[in-house]
């Protein structure tokens, strides 16, 4: 039989030596970044980090075009191996890079690799650290590069989107990432609306259960601030890492004041729910048994449309 | 225990906000959040204590920090992306809040150099019109409405300095009056203080052209004059004698209006007066071609209005010392004239007699005008006062400046008037610029002139420059839009100068028609209705407040209206 890691569907984080992968792999994952990794200059090996991002993927970062003979071995030996299972791929390009020809001709054999042994995975080009991009700058030079990359990119399509990680841009950006994997997320959002209508909160979010970024969400009304969703998850991230320092795993939360009360759980397999209702007077006993209740219809929401590839392994 | 009176966030160390935004990781004292978020979400408070930017980086930069070492600058924020060091407040948990004083912050300067620093910028030209605006409301009543305007300018300009410090929940260090007025009035007030600010600009822009044309003309016609030898009769009605004081416009009231108080323009003045010398025709082609109304206002064009273009006027303020200098050798030359004229007082209480005028005219709000514009300073006041170190005088400081600055005025008007020479002389004679009554072969006067001129060269770009960063910073959002919008902004105030020079040379009607208006909304209206609306938004809006600043509201528009009527 095949070995559990073979059948695990990749998602694979490629980009050039420095274009700041690991600091990304690390903000949006809640990584600790050890110092010696990065001392030692290019990500040597492949980083593979288990976690079940969506369900059962398996992030693997690597690093392209450091040192080029070393990058030759990999390519022509290891390629199959590297490309193969893969669910997503996502390359970061440094903005502020002098040789966009290498980079470009790295990025194609990249996908020369996809179209021979995964031709069914999602491209994703993410053109970082634009913050050292002037702000006025900033859509010239990103529409430039798209429209090269999704050139360069046929017949695969690829999105691509601008980040930096000192700004709003990186979360967004993986955050639609994550929306566009999910693979029923419409009927995932019809669902959580009428979730939130019959509970009557007032804004309910849907999270990724790795990452916290936000699949989904409802409000019922206006909110004030635009950039909460990333606060909150930069708030759980950490206290999952001050959790772990304690050998302990973040479960549930429940925040209440005289105002409000807001209740982060556990909800389908590879999500999280936060709940927030402006009624204080309703016990949370009460919106518990309802977000329970909720959880078994959305795990089978998750059952019948799962992702792709574990009907495959069962047919297999 | 020494640890339990800690404060709770050290204190900022000038100095220690280093430039790159990444401390180094050994200097634990220099690393600390440059934000903390309110933690009050119960109240629905309207206004935002911070941007929706600073405070999602400030949760970035506190989850950020929390991902690698301690001691690891891989994930700390760069320069760039730190807000600058103006905008950056520390909060204490308990609530208060103080700015990072950056590391090139305002200069701290004792009271002395404050108070300096404010009479300097006071003393405008405004004061040669001092002895002219006495003369046209009489001596006694002068004095008086003198003493009374300072008095009033400076309470107006008290509210205007105090008027941030009410303004709750905002940080408002780092505001001027027209900001104040935007936060009272919407863009209304912005836009209506940034229009009255540049009437009193253009105003004095447009005074300064006219007495540069006039200073040139005196300046080239004594050099000619002494140059060619050739002595000037004495045609131009005056006393005789070695401190020979002259009247331009006999019979005419000094200004060339008639006694009925309509004003009419004034009569062109080319200068001319007959010459006995020995090239007559020499001396008509030079009269014709340096004239004070009809070239030298085009003249000016060609050396000013290059000095206009520059980008900065930097260079231009090395050289406010001239306009001290220039003050006080007037307050000499005064001291001087008065000594050898000596005094020529009557007082005719009501009735206008040949030589001297009425202690109580009904002319008295061009006096008003004048001194509105004599005393402002109310659109940069509260920038002056900031450097200031010892903040809590600045109500003493301010007021021993304007004591000083009346003071000047008042020793300058006082001493011109009551020494102009009466018998042969009607007091009617003194002119809006009275270094006008001199003649032009004057020496005392000639140096006097010449020293303003060039101070008032130096002084010219500094105001254009002013008048320009705050109208394209309104229309376009930059100081320097472009060369040809400059151009065209540098070409309408050099335009409306000549015009005046060249047509209506009167300093004194200018400068109290801008005066008036200028003040009507800085000095009158806007600090009496802005301290109104904040009391009244605290409760504390008592009747005799209320009716006192709207008295001044009236006063400010009756003032504007005297201007036109009599």
């Amino acid at each position: 039989g095949m070995s559990s890691t073979a059948m695990k569907k990749k998602v694979l984080l490629m980009g050039k030596s420095g274009s700041g992968k690991t600091s990304m792999r690390s903000i949006i994952f809640a990584n600790y970044i050890a110092r010696d990794t990065r001392r030692l200059g290019a990500t040597i090996d492949v980083e593979h980090s288990h976690v079940r991002f969506l369900g059962n993927l398996v992030l693997n970062l690597w690093d392209c075009g450091g040192q080029d003979t070393f990058m030759e071995n990999y390519f022509t030996s290891q390629r199959d191996n590297i490309f193969r299972n893969v669910e997503v791929l996502i390359y970061v390009f440094d903005v502020e890079s002098r040789e966009l020809e290498k980079d470009m001709h790295y990025y194609q054999s990249c996908l020369e690799a996809i179209l021979q042994n995964s031709p069914d995975a999602k491209v994703f080009c993410l053109v970082h650290k634009m913050d050292l991009v002037q702000e006025d700058q900033r859509d010239l030079i990103f529409k430039e590069r798209e429209e090269d990359l999704r050139r360069l990119s046929r017949p695969l399509a690829c999105t691509c989107f601008r980040t930096s990680i000192w700004d709003e841009t990186l979360y967004k950006a993986w955050s639609s990432i994550v929306y566009q994997l999910i693979p029923n997320v419409q009927q995932l959002e019809t669902n959580l609306r009428n979730f939130a209508q019959i509970i009557e909160a007032d804004e309910v979010l849907l999270f990724e259960r790795a990452t916290f970024l936000v699949i989904s969400h409802y409000q019922c009304k206006e909110q004030r601030d635009a950039h909460r969703f990333e606060k909150i998850s930069n708030i759980i991230k950490q206290f999952k890492l001050s959790c772990s320092k304690l050998a302990a795993s973040f479960q549930s939360m429940e925040v209440r004041n005289s105002n409000f009360a807001a209740f982060i759980d556990v909800f389908t397999s590879n999500t999280y729910v936060m709940v927030i209702m402006s009624d204080p007077s309703i016990p949370s006993a009460a919106t518990l048994i309802n977000i329970r209740n909720a959880r078994k219809h959305f795990e089978k929401l998750e059952r019948v449309d799962g992702p792709k590839h574990s009907l495959h392994m069962r047919m297999r | 225990m020494e640890e339990d009176c800690k404060p709770l966030l050290s204190p900022v160390r000038k100095g220690s906000y280093t430039d790159t935004g990444s401390t180094d990781s050994l200097d634990r004292a220099a690393r600390r959040p440059f934000h903390v978020e309110p933690r009050n979400i119960v109240e629905d408070t309207p206004s935002e204590r911070v941007t929706a930017e600073a405070a999602v980086l400030s949760s970035r930069v506190h989850y950020y920090g929390r991902l690698t070492a301690s001691a690891d600058r891989l994930l700390s924020p760069p320069d760039h992306v730190i807000p600058c060091p103006e905008e950056i407040y520390v909060y204490s948990p308990l609530g208060t809040a103080f700015k990072v004083t950056g590391g090139d912050g305002v200069s701290k300067n004792p009271s002395i150099i404050t108070i300096f620093a404010i009479w300097n910028t006071m003393m405008g030209t405004s004061i040669l019109s001092i002895p002219w605006g006495i003369k046209q409301s009489g001596f006694t009543l002068g004095i008086i409405i003198l003493i009374l305007m300072g008095l009033l300018t400076l309470y107006c300009c008290l509210r205007v300095l105090k008027s941030p410090k009410s303004i709750p929940y905002i940080d408002t260090s780092d505001w001027e009056f027209p900001d104040v007025c935007k936060y009272y009035f919407g863009t209304f007030g912005q836009w209506s203080s940034l229009l009255f600010s540049m009437v009193s600009l253009i105003g004095a822009m447009v005074v300064y052209w006219v007495l540069m044309s006039n200073f040139l003309f005196n300046t080239g016609k004594f050099i000619y004059n002494y140059a060619y030898n050739v002595s000037i009769s004495d045609t131009d009605f005056g006393t005789n004698g070695s401190n020979r004081v002259i009247c331009p416009f006999p019979g005419t009231g000094g200004d060339g209006r008639n006694g009925s108080g309509i004003s009419a323009p004034c009569q062109l003045s080319d200068g001319y007066s007959g010459y006995y010398g020995n090239n007559t025709t020499d001396t008509d082609l030079f009269d014709r071609w340096w004239s004070k109304t009809n070239t030298i206002p085009f003249y000016l064009i060609i050396l000013l209005l290059p000095l206009l273009n520059f980008r900065s006027a930097s260079f231009f303020a090395r050289f406010t010392f001239l306009g001290t200098i220039s003050v006080v050798y007037l307050i000499i030359l005064v001291t001087m004239k008065a000594v050898r004229l000596g005094f020529h007082l009557e007082f005719h209480w009501f009735d206008s007699s040949e030589f001297f005028v009425p202690e109580f005219r009904l002319l008295c709000p061009q006096l008003t005008g004048v001194l509105t514009l004599a005393f402002f300073i109310h659109n940069c006041v509260i920038t002056l006062m900031k450097s200031n170190k010892h903040q809590e005088n600045n109500v003493r400081d301010l007021s021993l400046a304007y004591l000083l600055v009346g003071l000047t005025y008042l020793y300058v008007g006082v001493l011109i008037f009551a020494t102009f020479p009466s018998p042969p002389l009607s007091k009617d004679c003194i002119e809006p610029n009275f270094l006008d009554n001199f003649p032009s072969s004057d020496i005392l006067v000639f140096v006097a002139r010449t020293c303003l001129l060039f101070q008032m060269t130096t002084v010219y770009p500094l105001l254009g420059y002013l008048v320009r960063v705050q109208m394209m910073s309104q229309i376009f959002g930059k100081h320097y839009p472009g060369f040809f919008h400059v151009l065209t902004l540098n070409i309408i105030i050099v335009a409306a100068g000549v015009c005046m020079a060249r047509f209506y040379p009167n300093i004194g009607s200018i400068i109290r028609y801008s005066g008036a208006t200028c003040g009507l909304a800085l000095v009158f209206v806007f600090p009496s209705l802005i301290h109104m609306m904040s009391l009244k938004r605290r409760g504390e809006l008592g009747w005799p407040s209320g009716l006192f600043h709207s008295l001044l509201i009236v006063l400010g528009v009756a003032n504007v209206a005297g201007q036109f009527f009599m």
